[in-house]
């Protein structure tokens, strides 16, 4: 290459590179917080939507009465002290003084009984708590009482539980709300960030809500101090998996949330980014039919099928990495109060020869089993493919029929439609809030000796007969078998190493306040 | 003209209203409920159902059909169902992304593909056409989430140069910075579908450089660079417009893939999204718009032969 060339060449490489930095000016602020999420979010109603994102991005603007400490236990939020009397069969609920919505106003008990009235008529598990109290009345400018039909014993958890959970709101916007979601104008509640606008497919913005009235005790789990050290919060929908990956690499988003199990292990010594473990396992449940069709009452053969099935194959296939899933028998994972052996011998026995006889025995004769599943989720797909396939091996002729999830939301309502189903469930901290234990979710298990045990669980006080009880409804779950359970799944996000306060977080919604660029 | 402009124009109305009935009844036909997806999980059947009367999905079809039809023409195109916001105002969104793209990647595609496409037919055999022709296969075959994703770690990851995904509105903060958010997705576009202008430039070329007109050209002393250029390159274009029409309808409807990797909120997305959140008021409102620039722009390339070919009129 001639000299004028290689001067000519120089120069226009330097032309090129400085139009590129040019373009290249920085666009991160130091104090605005990116937060890739997988989606869009329905609406930050949490009362009625019970989106894990929805979840997510609300518990930064609302606050309940209650909430989760880091060891599942429910404790305070808005809430100063309660009383318990007569036998657990009256509740009464003092509010903390001095907190203020983001539009200014104080809360007091008309926000709260206004937002629990909606919330038991038109909220997702509204009615799991209200179906058990006979009155709720406002007893002070600060105070609520409940007066239950009989002592139950959840009713704190599910005060505390956010995901389809009771929201406060201001009184204006509550008394209006009805099961159609709130609308983006509605979004004012007590929590550190405020709701500041929704741009759809770019961005929802929070800001720091300064006039927050925080507890005064240690931040724990989603309980006490919560310090919003962002002027900013950004919750960006990102769909694709490795630009959330490549997104925190490069720069452009401090936060990433749900990255695929098969990044996990090329990801988790990476040292652009950190990689954050959430300890709250969700489950995977394959659901029998107990109102129509083949498997209705035949316990016999719902045990052959879950006999059939060895589960490990399952969630390797379905989830990879051994530190994402744990083989686990018991319905809640373990660390949980709620951990439990009871009948779990029975789980993940991947036995075909002792399936075929015990179909025989149950009067199976190759009688079609509808499967559904979707593929808009690809554990959904994953883990059910291997699970039919083991099925067909042991002798069972089924239909595995795939769909959309919207699809497949809309047949499972119809109990003509199918058999069996797969989904996932996502971590709940008392086992009354598991779907299987509702008699109008699909599935409709209502048997004589759930209902009764089901009874009792809720109406027993004392946490260690609590927790004897649900050991026989595990132990009638493996006999019944209303769902089989394929494993704990543990989901993974990643964050820039420049974050600190970022903590493994129980449930499973990460959450910012406490959270802080290095300085 | 006037008379055809007006013909092609009127013929609009029978085409959409058909559109409007085939895409109503197809979405409606698809299984799925769109209170059932929006309450998720632990919703009631009750709560289902206040939800669907609610939103009015408990009437009859035709009911429904004509509500909205009625709408459309007082300029109201509904609400989205998921968004909660007028369906115009959430399209009208995407759009500015979507318009962005198609604009910018269509002039990459044109300065690409033309000139080496020219290059080609004029070097006809030559090692510099089997060069382009070569690689111009090589990235029309290349799938485009993996050239995306190549060139965000090449140039986001790794060189920094470039924002690796999203894109801040330019309407609406005034920033034209915000352009340096689509040269990657532009990018990953305007390759593969340059290389189909380079192939479709070259083969139209070639096709008429035998012609009696070129011959004549020639035999008048004309040089080589004028008979490609006027009377070689000019015929060969009524072809490549007709590609480029559609390839920009194309770039501002069916970029789903390079939208979904550089997550940037554009149309293709949002069709892809409404229809999986079975949210019926957006997909009818995108497609029925849709369907209208499709219309608009064959109307444009139709008219534009007659600029290039003046054999070709229209009465």
């Amino acid at each position: 290459m001639g000299t004028r060339s290689a001067k000519l060449l120089r120069m226009l490489s330097v032309s090129v590179l400085c139009v590129l930095m040019l373009f290249s000016a920085a666009w991160a602020s130091e104090d605005v917080l990116r937060v890739a999420v997988i989606d869009e979010a329905p609406s930050l109603d949490q009362q009625v939507i019970t989106s894990d994102l929805t979840t997510m991005i609300a518990i930064h603007v609302f606050e309940g009465l209650y909430t989760f400490d880091s060891k599942y236990n429910p404790v305070p939020m808005l809430v100063k002290e309660e009383e318990v009397k007569d036998d657990g069969k009256l509740i009464v609920i003092r509010l903390r003084e001095g907190v203020t919505f983001h539009n200014g106003k104080e809360l007091t008990a008309d926000d709260v009984y206004a937002s629990l009235s909606r919330w038991s008529q038109f909220g997702s598990r509204g009615s799991v708590l209200f179906n058990n109290i006979e009155k709720m009345e406002q007893t002070g400018k600060y105070e609520i009482t409940l007066h239950f039909k009989q002592a139950f014993a959840p009713w704190k958890n599910l005060l505390a539980f956010m995901n389809g959970g009771p929201a406060i709101y201001p009184k204006e916007i509550a008394e209006k709300a009805d099961k159609t979601p709130i609308p983006e104008t509605g979004y004012i509640g007590t929590g550190p960030y405020k709701f500041v606008e929704r741009s759809p497919s770019r961005y929802i913005r929070l800001v720091r809500f300064d006039e927050y009235a925080a507890r005064d005790e240690a931040s724990d789990g989603y309980a006490g101090k919560k310090e919003a050290n962002f002027k900013e919060i950004q919750f960006i929908p990102v769909p694709d998996d490795a630009t959330r990956v490549n997104g925190i690499k490069a720069g452009d988003y401090d936060y990433s949330e749900r990255i695929p199990g098969d990044l996990y292990d090329s990801l988790k010594d990476d040292p652009d980014l950190v990689v954050t473990l959430q300890k709250g396992g969700s489950q995977g449940f394959v659901f029998f039919n107990s109102k129509e069709g083949i498997l209705k009452e035949n316990f016999k053969l719902r045990k052959a099928i879950l006999t059939a099935v060895d589960m490990d194959a399952v969630l390797k296939a379905a989830i990879g990495p051994e530190a994402l899933w744990r083989k686990n028998g018991s319905i809640m994972p373990e660390g949980t109060p709620w951990f439990s052996t009871a009948g779990a011998d029975a789980y993940s026995l991947g036995d075909a020869e002792k399936a075929k006889a015990l179909a025989k025995e149950a009067g199976y004769n190759g009688e079609k089993i509808t499967y559904m599943a979707t593929t808009s989720y690809k554990v959904h797909y994953d883990s059910s493919l291997v699970i039919t396939e083991q099925l067909k091996k042991a002798g069972f002729n089924i239909d595995f029929q795939i769909y959309d999830w919207a699809t497949l939301v809309s047949k499972r309502a119809d109990a003509t439609q199918w058999d069996m189903f797969f989904t996932y469930h996502g971590f709940v901290p008392d086992p009354v809030l598991f779907t299987f234990m509702s008699e109008v979710y699909p599935g409709w298990w209502a048997t004589p000796e759930k209902k009764e045990l089901a009874a009792k669980f809720a109406s027993t006080l004392d946490e260690k007969e609590r927790k004897a009880i649900w050991d026989q409804i595990q132990e009638l779950v493996y006999t019944q078998v209303p769902i089989m359970k394929t494993g704990d799944n543990f989901i993974y996000d990643v964050y820039a190493p420049k974050l600190e306060g970022v903590k493994d977080t129980a449930l499973i919604w990460p959450r910012f306040w406490g959270v802080h660029f290095k300085k | 003209m006037f008379s055809y402009l007006v013909r092609r124009i009127a013929s609009m109305i029978p085409s959409l209203l058909l559109t409007s009935i085939i895409v109503f009844s197809f979405i409606h036909l698809i299984p799925g409920d769109p209170a059932r997806v929006m309450l998720g999980d632990q919703a009631t059947p009750e709560q289902v159902e206040y939800l669907r009367e609610s939103m009015g999905l408990n009437r009859p079809l035709y009911i429904q059909y004509f509500k909205w039809l009625g709408g459309i023409l007082r300029g109201d195109f509904g609400s989205s169902i998921f968004f909660h916001q007028p369906v115009l105002s959430v399209i009208a969104d995407r759009a500015e992304t979507s318009v962005f793209i198609a604009l910018i990647s269509i002039v990459l595609i044109i300065l690409i593909g033309i000139p080496i496409g020219i290059l080609s037919a004029i070097r006809y055999n030559s090692f510099l056409d089997q060069f382009f022709s070569g690689v111009s296969m090589f990235f029309a075959s290349i799938p485009t989430f993996w050239l995306g994703l190549n060139l965000m770690l090449l140039f986001s990851v790794i060189l920094k140069i470039f924002p690796s995904s999203g894109f801040p509105s330019i309407l609406k903060s005034g920033n034209w910075e915000n352009l340096r958010y689509l040269i990657l997705p532009c990018i990953t576009l305007a390759i593969p579908n340059s290389a189909l202008i380079i192939r479709l430039t070259r083969s139209s070329m070639l096709d008429v450089s035998n012609a009696d007109y070129v011959k004549t050209a020639r035999a008048k002393g004309l040089s080589e660079m004028r008979v490609n250029i006027r009377h070689i390159f000019r015929n060969a274009l009524v072809a490549v417009t007709s590609a480029l029409g559609f390839t920009f309808i194309g770039l501002v409807s069916k970029t789903v893939v390079t939208e979904t990797v550089f997550s940037l909120p554009g149309i293709g997305r949002l069709i892809v999204e409404s229809i999986l959140r079975r949210d019926y008021p957006t997909i009818q409102g995108i497609i029925l718009i849709v369907a209208f620039i499709y219309m608009v722009i064959n109307l444009i390339v139709d008219l534009s032969y007659a600029l290039l070919d003046p054999r070709i009129r229209y009465s």
